[in-house]
C-alpha cells in the first residue's frame, strides 16, 4: 500500500512535466531542461518504488484503487518493480538527452514532443502495475500507445515515419482487442485482477484456455516484436521515431511486452490448474524465441541503416529473452531437482537479459543518435572515421558494442552466458534445447558481425567527412553525460552480474502468485545458481561438478595482463610508431567509388542467408 | 602446483608455437619440391619483426589496440586449457562457452584493425574473416558441447576429455570427422585461407601492419592455430593420458605435431576456394555437428 504513494507522486510529477514543459516550449532549450529536471524527478522515485518492490516490501496482493468511475487493482510486486527500475533509468537518459539532441529538428515546434514524452513514460510506468486485463490495462495501454504513435510521427513531413507510425497505431490497437478480447473469453470482469482471471480459467474449458493464452501471446508478441509480427512494425517505427524515443521505444516499450508474457504464463495461466500445460506453451515460447533471434538478427547483419540495424538487432535480442522465458517455463514442470534448478537459471537470465538490453541498447540508440547530430546521416554508407572528432562518443559505442554483442566481459555476456548454459545442459529435459542453445550461440556470432560492422563503419573506416554538411564535432555535454551514466551501469551489469542477479532473484522472491515463487522466495535457487563477487556459476546437481561457471572480473583482469604481456613485447626491442598515409591499393584517392562500403560487408553470408528476408530501407 | 598450471599452458605454447609453424612451412616447401626455410625461421622473423618501425596509417586508438586484443584473448584462453589433462586454478572457474567467445574476441580484434587501417583490401578480408569465423565457430562449439552434454557440465575441469568423455559413441565419431574437415578453415590454411589471400588480396585484414603490431598478429594467428590442434588431441585422442602431467603433455604435443603435418599436407595439395564455396561448405558441416549433437543427447 505504501509503494503506492510514490508511483502516483511519479505520474502527478509526469504529468506536470508534460504541461509545462509543452507551455514553455517555445523556448525550446528552457522547456528541455524543465522536462529533465521533472522527468528524473519522477525517474528517481520510480526506480525508488522498484527497488523498494524488488526487495520485498512490496505488496503482498492487488489493491484496488478507485480512478474516476473505475476501479482499478494496481500490483507493485518484485516483478514490476524490476521493470520499474528499467522505466525510470532509461527514461531519465532519454530525458537528459532530448534536451541537446531535439535541436537537430529545428524545423519543427517541440511542443508536441515534450508534451507525449512524459505521458509515453507513463503509460509505461502504469501498464506494469496495473494488474487487470480490462479497464485498467485499457487506460494504461492507449496512453502508451497513442503518445508514442505520435512521437514516432514527430517529423510529420517524412512521408516514411507518418506510415510507420500508422501502421504501429493499427498493430498495436490490433494487439490491445486480442489481449482485452483474451480477458473477456475467460470470463475476467472490470477489475478482476490477473489472479482473479486465473482462478475464473480454471473453470473454463481447457480449449477455450488455450485459445485465450494464444490470444495472450499473439497481443503481447506484438508488443515485444517476436518473429513474425516484429517486422511488421519495429524495424520501421524505431528508425523513423526521434532517437532518444527510439531509446525509450527498443530498451523499455518492448520489455512491457516481455512483462505481459511473464504475467500471462508464470503468473496467471498457472493458476488455471491442470488445464494448463506448461510444457507445450514453455516448449512453443522457446521455439518462437529461437526463430525470432535467429531471424531477426540475421535481418540485421543487411542493414546499413543505423538506426534500422539496431531495430533489427532488438528483435533478436527479444528472442534471446523469449528463448530464457520459454525453457524456464518447460523445465519448471519437472519434478527432477536438476532441471528444475535450470529453470530457475533460464529466467535469470532472461530478466537480466531484459535489464541489460535496456540498457545497452538505449545506449546504442542514443549512440545513433549522436551520429545523425554530428554529421546528418545514420547511413553507414556514407559514415566512417568518427574516432577523429568523437572520441568519447566512440568509447560508449565500443561498450555497448561489445555488450551487445556478448564479449566477455560485457554485460551481454554475464545474461546470454546464463541463458545459453542452462538450454545447453538441459537436454534431458527436452532433447530440442540443446539445438536451440547452439543456435543461440552461433547467432551471437552474427549479431557481434553487426556491431562489428556499426562500430567500424561509423567510428572507424573512412567517408564521414566527405558525407556531412558541417565540421564534424563531439555531441554537446548534456548528451554525454547521458550516454555515460548508462554506459557506467553496462560495465557494471557485464563485471559484477551477481548484484543484478541477486536483485532479480530477490524480486522473483516476492512476487505475488509466481509460479516459481517458492524456490526464490525459500533462497532454493542459490543451490542452483551460484552468484557470488567471484562470478556466476550453474550447478549441474547431477555429478560433483558445476555445471558450468564463469568469473567476468578474472576474465577482465587475465584479459589485462595479457594486454600488459602484448605492450610489453610491442616496446621490447624499442620500436618506434610512425604515422604514414594507407596505402590505396594503387589508386591516387580514397573516394567514393574506391572505398569500401557497407554494401560489400559479409556479402556472402548475407547472400546464404537471403531467404531470411528484412527490408533495409522502410515500406513505401 | 594448480596454480602453476596457467603459467606452465602460457610459456608451452608461447615458446612452441612457432615452432609448429616452422614444421608447417618447412612441410609444404617440401611437397612442393623446395627446399624450404629453417624449422626455427618464425622465431627469426618475429624477432626481426619487433625490431622493426611500426607504421601506423590510421593514427586512432582501435588500431594501436586490435593487435594487443587478438594477442590478450588467445593467450587467456591458452592460459585456462587444461593443458596435459590436468585443469589448473583457473579451469575451475571458465567454461567451454567462455572459450568460445573468446576465441570470437580475437577474431574481433583482427576485424577492428582492419576497419580501422582503412585499406579497401583489407576491409574485403575483414568481411571475408568474419564470415568465415561465423560460419565455423558452430563447429568448434559443437565439439565441446558435445562433451558437455554427454558429460552435464560445461566446466574445463569437469569436461576435459570434451567430446569423447563417457567413452566413443557415434556421435563422437562424426564429429572427429567434422572436425579434421574443418581443420583447415580452423587453421586458417588452404584452401581455406580466403580472408588472407595473399596473391589477391596481400594477407587482407593484416595489410596496414607492420613492426611488433604485426609480430603480435602472426604470433596471436600461431597459438590459435596450435590451440586448434590442441582440442583436437585433447577432444578425440583420450587414450593419450598416461597420468604422468610431464608425460601427458609431451605425448599431447608430439600427436600436435601429427595434426599440424595434417594441416600442412593438405593445405600444400589444394587451391584456394572462394568464399561463396567455403561458405556453403561450412553449412555442411555445420548440419553434420548437429546431427552428432542430437546423437550425444540420446546418448549414442
Amino acid at each position: 500500500m505504501r509503494l503506492l504513494t510514490p508511483l502516483f507522486l511519479a505520474f502527478l510529477i509526469l504529468a506536470a512535466a508534460a504541461v509545462l514543459s509543452a507551455a514553455t516550449a517555445r523556448a525550446r532549450r528552457f522547456s528541455g531542461w524543465l522536462h529533465f529536471a521533472l522527468a528524473v524527478e519522477a525517474a528517481a522515485f520510480l526506480v525508488w518504488t522498484g527497488i523498494r518492490a524488488a526487495a520485498g516490501h512490496g505488496m503482498e496482493e492487488a489493491v484496488l484503487v478507485r480512478l474516476g468511475p473505475f476501479v482499478v487493482p494496481f500490483l507493485i510486486d518484485g516483478l514490476a518493480g524490476l521493470f520499474l527500475i528499467v522505466i525510470g533509468v532509461v527514461s531519465a537518459a532519454s530525458a537528459l538527452y532530448s534536451v541537446r539532441y531535439m535541436e537537430y529538428y529545428a524545423g519543427y515546434s517541440l511542443r508536441g514532443y515534450y508534451f507525449r514524452l512524459p505521458l509515453f513514460v507513463l503509460g509505461m510506468a502504469a501498464l506494469v502495475t496495473i494488474d487487470d486485463l480490462s479497464i485498467g490495462f485499457s487506460l494504461a495501454w492507449q496512453i502508451m500507445t497513442i503518445a508514442s504513435f505520435l512521437l514516432i510521427r514527430f517529423e510529420t513531413r517524412v512521408k516514411a515515419a507518418v506510415r510507420a507510425a500508422g501502421r504501429y497505431l493499427l498493430l498495436m490497437e490490433l494487439a490491445w482487442a486480442l489481449i482485452v478480447g483474451a480477458g473477456i473469453l475467460l470470463g475476467g470482469r472490470a477489475g478482476d485482477s490477473l489472479h482473479e482471471i486465473g482462478l475464473k480459467a480454471a473453470a473454463a474449458n481447457p480449449a477455450v484456455l488455450a485459445a485465450a493464452l494464444a490470444l495472450l501471446l499473439l497481443g503481447f508478441g506484438l508488443k515485444a516484436g517476436v518473429f513474425p509480427l516484429g517486422q511488421l512494425w519495429l524495424p520501421d517505427a524505431h528508425s523513423a521515431a526521434p532517437s532518444p524515443v527510439s531509446a525509450l521505444l527498443s530498451g523499455v516499450m518492448l520489455k512491457t511486452g516481455i512483462f505481459g508474457l511473464i504475467r500471462i504464463f508464470f503468473f496467471l495461466a498457472p493458476a488455471a490448474g491442470p488445464g494448463f500445460d506448461p510444457r507445450f506453451w514453455g516448449g512453443l515460447l522457446a521455439a518462437v524465441g529461437t526463430v525470432t533471434l535467429f531471424i531477426g538478427t540475421l535481418q540485421c547483419v543487411k542493414q546499413s541503416d543505423a538506426k534500422r540495424l539496431l531495430a533489427f538487432s532488438s528483435i533478436g535480442q527479444i528472442g534471446y529473452i523469449v528463448l530464457g522465458l520459454g525453457a524456464a517455463l518447460f523445465l519448471s514442470a519437472s519434478d527432477e531437482p536438476a532441471l528444475a534448478g535450470l529453470a530457475a537459471a533460464a529466467i535469470l537470465g532472461a530478466l537480466f537479459h531484459v535489464l541489460n538490453h535496456a540498457i545497452f541498447k538505449g545506449l546504442l540508440f542514443l549512440t545513433s543518435g549522436s551520429l545523425l547530430y554530428a554529421t546528418g546521416t545514420k547511413d553507414l554508407n556514407r559514415l566512417g572515421g568518427l574516432v577523429k572528432w568523437m572520441p568519447v562518443s566512440a568509447v560508449l559505442a565500443a561498450i555497448a558494442s561489445l555488450a551487445v554483442a556478448g564479449m566477455p566481459p560485457g554485460s551481454g555476456f554475464a545474461s546470454k552466458w546464463t541463458i545459453i548454459a542452462s538450454t545447453l545442459l538441459a537436454g534431458q529435459g527436452w532433447v530440442l534445447l540443446v539445438p536451440f542453445g547452439i543456435v543461440a550461440l552461433f547467432t551471437s556470432a552474427v549479431t557481434l558481425a553487426c556491431y562489428v560492422k556499426f562500430f567500424g563503419l561509423a567510428f572507424t573506416a573512412s567517408g564521414a567527412e566527405a558525407a556531412a554538411a558541417k565540421p564534424i564535432r563531439e555531441v554537446p555535454g548534456s548528451m554525454l553525460a547521458a550516454k555515460i551514466g548508462l554506459a557506467a551501469i553496462c560495465l557494471a551489469q557485464g563485471l559484477l552480474p551477481f548484484l543484478f542477479v541477486r536483485l532479480i532473484a530477490g524480486a522473483l522472491g516476492h512476487s505475488v502468485g509466481f509460479a516459481m515463487g517458492w524456490f526464490f522466495e525459500s533462497g532454493a535457487w542459490s543451490r542452483a545458481v551460484g552468484a557470488s563477487a567471484s562470478g556466476l556459476r550453474i550447478e549441474s546437481l547431477l555429478g560433483p561438478a558445476a555445471g558450468a561457471a564463469v568469473s567476468p572480473l578474472l576474465v577482465l583482469a587475465l584479459l589485462l595482463l595479457a594486454l600488459l604481456l602484448g605492450v610489453w613485447l610491442r616496446r621490447s626491442a624499442g620500436s618506434r610508431e610512425r604515422a604514414v598515409p594507407t596505402w590505396l591499393c594503387g589508386y591516387q584517392t580514397l573516394n567514393e567509388s574506391t572505398r569500401f562500403t557497407d554494401r560489400g560487408m559479409f556479402a556472402a553470408l548475407k547472400n546464404l542467408f537471403r531467404w531470411t528476408g528484412g527490408r533495409t530501407s522502410p515500406k513505401e | 602446483m594448480r596454480f602453476i598450471m596457467p603459467l606452465i599452458n602460457v610459456l608451452a605454447f608461447l615458446l612452441l608455437a612457432p615452432l609448429f609453424e616452422g614444421l608447417l612451412r618447412r612441410l609444404t616447401a617440401r611437397v612442393q619440391s623446395r627446399q624450404g626455410p629453417p624449422l626455427v625461421q618464425p622465431y627469426y622473423d618475429l624477432l626481426k619483426l619487433l625490431g622493426k618501425e611500426n607504421l601506423n596509417s590510421a593514427g586512432t586508438w582501435p588500431f594501436r589496440l586490435a593487435p594487443l586484443l587478438a594477442f590478450a584473448s588467445i593467450l587467456v584462453v591458452v592460459a585456462v586449457i587444461p593443458f596435459g589433462f590436468r585443469a589448473g586454478a583457473l579451469a575451475g572457474r571458465m567454461d567451454g562457452i567462455l572459450v568460445v567467445y573468446l576465441l570470437t574476441l580475437g577474431g574481433v580484434a583482427v576485424l577492428m584493425g582492419a576497419l580501422a587501417g582503412r585499406n579497401t583490401f583489407g576491409l574485403i578480408g575483414a568481411s571475408r574473416e568474419m564470415v568465415t569465423m561465423i560460419m565455423i565457430e558452430p563447429v568448434l562449439a559443437m565439439t565441446i558441447i558435445l562433451g558437455a552434454v554427454k558429460l552435464k557440465t560445461l566446466t574445463l575441469v569437469a569436461a576435459m576429455p570434451f567430446a569423447s568423455g563417457a567413452g566413443y559413441g557415434v556421435s563422437t565419431v562424426l564429429m572427429l570427422a567434422v572436425y579434421l574437415l574443418a581443420l583447415q578453415a580452423f587453421a586458417g590454411r588452404q584452401p581455406f585461407d580466403i580472408a588472407e589471400a595473399e596473391i589477391e588480396l596481400l594477407e587482407g585484414p593484416m595489410i596496414e601492419y607492420s613492426g611488433p603490431n604485426l609480430a603480435l598478429f602472426k604470433l596471436s594467428a600461431m597459438l590459435k592455430r596450435m590451440f586448434y590442434a590442441w582440442l583436437f588431441v585433447s577432444a578425440f585422442l583420450p587414450f593419450l593420458r598416461t597420468g604422468i602431467y610431464p608425460l601427458d603433455m609431451l605425448l599431447q604435443l608430439a600427436a600436435m605435431a601429427v595434426v599440424f603435418a595434417v594441416i600442412g599436407l593438405v593445405g600444400a595439395t589444394n587451391p584456394r576456394l572462394r568464399i561463396d564455396q567455403a561458405v556453403r561448405y561450412y553449412a555442411v558441416l555445420i548440419v553434420w555437428a548437429l546431427v552428432a549433437i542430437g546423437l550425444a543427447v540420446k546418448g549414442w
